[in-house]
């Protein structure tokens, strides 16, 4: 596999969704090339970072109030 | 005649749907109105909008084959409420096309000076939430069910009617985009040199 391959597959690896073939093959180049495998483990922060960010976060309390009331008349 | 206690009574049928709704679809309240408040953008419209899903998803609740994917039932019912009754008021259509996006990676900039992208520590919640808010709808939905909440590239593709493909290419646009905004900020804000090529 060459850089521009593995480039091509570089979500689908983080996302973990390659099948079990594709993804060896790009860690064993990741393995052989530290510019890719730079550029992977750079997007990798920023998805953890973005995730970290987005989900602190859930729906405010008396929501949950209001929608058991309003299914079941509490 | 025994006089025996009088047993308590078995659960009828409505506190079982109660039950079950409770356990499956209520525990995914979270996400739900994560989902609601970046397609709404907005609390007040993204409260009604999980407390619309959820009476429709109870109503509807005999026809989801329990123990399937709830969260995604659920979150396919709250994305046509959206597009059928908020869209049109609350946010415009796209005008922009989005295959003229052209993404870059940012990395190209930082590799020299922060390879790890520590620039991006120091971006706040709410900076990164504006810039979700304000990417093109199709890729804002896509990022938010993949990014925010997990879901495969199969489950989104369901959930928002489009090949397996699609999603791919969409969640690889709006990532990029979404870096190069955050950057740009990070940038403006003084926590990285721009890069002078």
């Amino acid at each position: 596999m060459n850089c521009r391959e593995c480039a091509e597959h570089l979500y689908e690896f983080l996302d973990k969704e390659l099948t079990p073939e594709v993804e060896r093959e790009i860690r064993a180049h990741l393995e052989d090339c530290p510019p890719c495998g730079e550029h992977f483990d750079f997007q990798r922060l920023f998805l953890d970072f973005l995730q970290a960010r987005c989900r602190a976060r859930g729906a405010p309390p008396d929501l949950k109030r209001r929608i058991l009331r309003e299914l079941f008349d509490e | 005649m025994s006089t025996a206690t009088p047993a308590t009574p078995a659960p009828g049928p409505v506190d079982e749907k109660r039950a079950s709704f409770e356990r499956e679809a209520l525990v995914h309240l979270d996400s739900l109105y994560r989902v609601a408040l970046r397609l709404t953008g907005n609390a007040a419209d993204a409260d009604d909008l999980v407390q619309e899903t959820m009476l429709k998803a109870y109503r509807a609740w005999d026809q989801y084959e329990k123990g399937t994917n709830a969260k995604g039932w659920l979150l396919t019912i709250l994305r046509n409420a959206f597009i059928n009754e908020y869209r049109r008021r609350t946010r415009h259509p796209e005008t922009v096309d989005l295959d003229t996006i052209e993404p870059y990676s940012v990395f190209s900039d930082v590799q020299d000076d922060d390879p790890q992208g520590t620039f991006f520590d120091r971006i706040v919640d709410d900076e990164v939430l504006r810039a979700i808010d304000q990417l093109p709808e199709q890729f804002r939905e896509t990022v938010v069910l993949s990014d925010v909440e997990g879901l495969s590239y199969e489950e989104i593709a369901r959930i928002i009617d489009v090949p397996v493909g699609t999603v791919k290419s969409r969640l690889f646009r709006a990532r990029r985009l979404l870096q190069r905004k955050l950057y740009d900020y990070a940038v403006g804000m003084g926590y990285i040199k721009a890069n002078p090529a």
